[in-house]
């Protein structure tokens, strides 16, 4: 997990770098990273779902996923409030241990460890194979969801 | 005539990767017993030849997200010893330091999170958590001492990327351990308790007949409890350098797995991982390990693998008494690491990964491209083992119903924590000749 700055908004990514669609999270958070500096802390998960615990507790997090879903298309974007809507089960497919975010998130309700607010943007992917590339519609559909989130904590901060 | 039955658990909870089980028995035994590794195979050996020596350590960490230090470990051993390339003391210190943070957080995370609830009823760690909050935050505190051993000198908590062939990156200086030392402390104090708390759970009673026990393998060294080094030892005699674990060790494909299947040559099964390092090596457990492992009653020889849940949070313990140790020891290499310089060469390796011996072994060329690379990961070499273990089990708990003999079943399987990604990288490749001859080659 690398971090960068301790502030108040956490950008946090699921997913492994070398597997294919898997890739977006970190693709997107290293981009979110170079776009918005030190305003907030940028965090790698490849897997550990309960360094989730620690790392949004209590704070503002955007987090942002691949996943798998039957029926949707390469590059679909799903948007949701983590604490207020039900999580699909397709989402971090590469969480060790079988440890699904809905799962995660109901043992940070028990554990008192919920993030403040949680944004999930979730990219639905079609090859999660290792050393596969992104899929050029999951590539542009990281491009959208990169915009939404400059707007998104645009908003969050108060700016037009 | 005897009513056929199978048990199939087509998706197997709270292990790493993709794996299923199946069984076919009746009344008057078991018929056939299938641990089905399904994860694909990922070509890591592969992926590894023509790429430079150095990266060997960076490229086999992703391997996996649990224990990517003991890959990275096994990996720049096996490259220094092709290089014929001896760390400093003081070196060798900071990357068994390493290990025992990733051996804390793989370690708690099993116990806590995957084991415990099994042992006391509940479907996963979730479910337990509404009833035993405080085991889970416990658990949980220990782990993240791990985690922030391996984060300091590893330059982040999952896949380091601060080791490197020759010694590191970079070395912490001494005011970067001692709040770091502090956390260990308090963690420690939770250790013990979890030793306490793990030797109380209700352990279901399984040995195996005299002409069935295991050969448990694990490295041993003459002065430490080992994880970086040591000759390769059995409780059957075995007593070897790693060098000459190709002359003992097999590797065959299995039709129904995508792990390979190893098995010692002309015995067959053995057993790795902590049971193994803990049965051949109590020895060089630290007093206060031993003392608590007496205090609470528990052996020093231990053959039931359903008490693997106290073996491990024994190991947790014995790693931050160790890690203290180095701690208040810590001399800061005079470099960060010795230089290397490629030749045509051959080395080989293994160290303790959490889950048991991981051997690597690479050839490089005088540019110091890999050539070959074998990896031969812990969970491939208890596949056998655990599949043994159901079959042994199973009779004596056919009285059962179905649910519950399932259930038992999986936690059997959990009793090793196996990391089905991790077995999964072997590297099958198929030749097929003009002449019409194909055969296959297992890498």
């Amino acid at each position: 997990m690398t971090r960068d700055t301790v502030k108040g908004w956490a950008i946090i990514s699921l997913g492994n770098r070398f597997r294919g669609d898997d890739s977006v999270g970190p693709y997107l958070l290293h981009r979110l990273r170079d776009r918005l500096g030190g305003i907030a802390e940028y965090i790698e998960n490849s897997g550990d779902m309960t360094r989730l615990l620690d790392d949004w507790k209590a704070r503002p997090v955007v987090l942002v996923d691949a996943m798998v879903v039957s029926g949707t298309a390469p590059g679909e974007i799903i948007r949701l409030d983590g604490l207020d809507e039900t999580l699909p089960a397709g989402l971090s497919i590469t969480s060790s241990h079988g440890f699904t975010l809905a799962e995660t998130l109901e043992l940070a309700r028990l554990l008192d460890s919920l993030p403040l607010t949680l944004r999930i943007f979730a990219i639905c992917g079609k090859d999660f194979s290792t050393s596969a590339t992104m899929t050029p519609a999951v590539e542009a559909a990281a491009a959208q969801v990169e915009q939404e989130i400059l707007e998104f904590l645009k908003v969050q901060a108060g700016g037009p | 005539m005897a009513r056929t039955k199978t048990i199939k658990v087509d998706y197997l909870a709270r292990v790493e990767g993709e794996g299923a089980l199946y069984i076919r028995y009746d009344d008057g035994g078991v018929h056939d017993v299938k641990l089905k590794i399904f994860e694909p195979p990922r070509f890591f050996e592969g992926f590894l030849r023509g790429r430079d020596y150095l990266e060997a350590p960076d490229i086999t960490a992703r391997i996996c997200g649990i224990c990517p230090v003991a890959y990275q470990m096994s990996s720049l051993h096996a490259i220094e010893d092709a290089l014929g390339l001896a760390p400093t003391p003081e070196l060798r210190a900071l990357r068994r330091l390493i290990y025992c943070g990733e051996w804390i957080e793989s370690h708690s995370l099993h116990i806590y999170m995957l084991h415990a609830p099994d042992f006391l009823g509940y479907e996963s760690a979730v479910a337990m958590a509404k009833d035993h909050p405080q085991i889970v935050q416990d658990g949980l505190a220990i782990k993240k001492a791990g985690n922030a051993l391996v984060s300091l000198l590893g330059g982040r908590e999952i896949h380091p990327i601060n080791v490197r062939v020759g010694g590191f990156y970079r070395v912490p200086v001494r005011a970067e351990l001692e709040p770091l030392r502090q956390q260990l402390l308090r963690a420690r104090d939770l250790a013990v308790e979890g030793v306490r708390w793990a030797a109380s759970l209700s352990f279901p009673k399984f040995e195996r007949a005299a002409a069935d026990q295991y050969e448990f393998v694990a490295l041993s060294h003459p002065n430490e409890y080992p994880m970086n080094e040591g000759r390769i030892v059995s409780t059957r005699g075995l007593d070897i350098p790693v060098q000459a674990y190709d002359a003992h060790f097999r590797e065959e494909h299995i039709e129904y797995s995508n792990a390979l299947h190893s098995t010692l040559v002309e015995r067959g099964a053995y057993f790795v991982g902590p049971m193994a390092r803990y049965n051949l090596n109590y020895d060089s457990l630290s007093p206060l390990v031993q003392e608590t492992a007496e205090d609470v009653g528990f052996p020093p020889f231990c053959a039931n693998p359903f008490k693997s849940i106290v073996v491990r949070s024994l190991e947790v313990l014995y790693a931050f008494d160790e890690a203290l140790r180095i701690i208040d020891n810590y001399q800061q290499p005079q470099q960060a690491y010795l230089e290397t310089k490629p030749r045509e060469s051959h080395g080989c390796a293994a160290t303790e990964a959490p889950r048991g011996l991981l051997y690597h072994s690479y050839g490089i060329d005088d540019k110091g491209k890999i050539t070959d690379a074998r990896i031969v990961a812990p969970t491939s070499q208890n596949q056998k083992t655990i599949e043994d273990d159901l079959r042994h089990m199973l009779p004596q708990y056919l009285h059962l119903p179905e649910d519950r003999l399932q259930a038992q079943c999986e936690q059997a399987i959990r009793n090793y924590d196996p990391c089905i990604s991790c077995s999964t990288h072997f590297l099958q490749l198929h030749l097929e000749h003009a002449g019409g001859n194909s055969g296959g080659n297992d890498g």
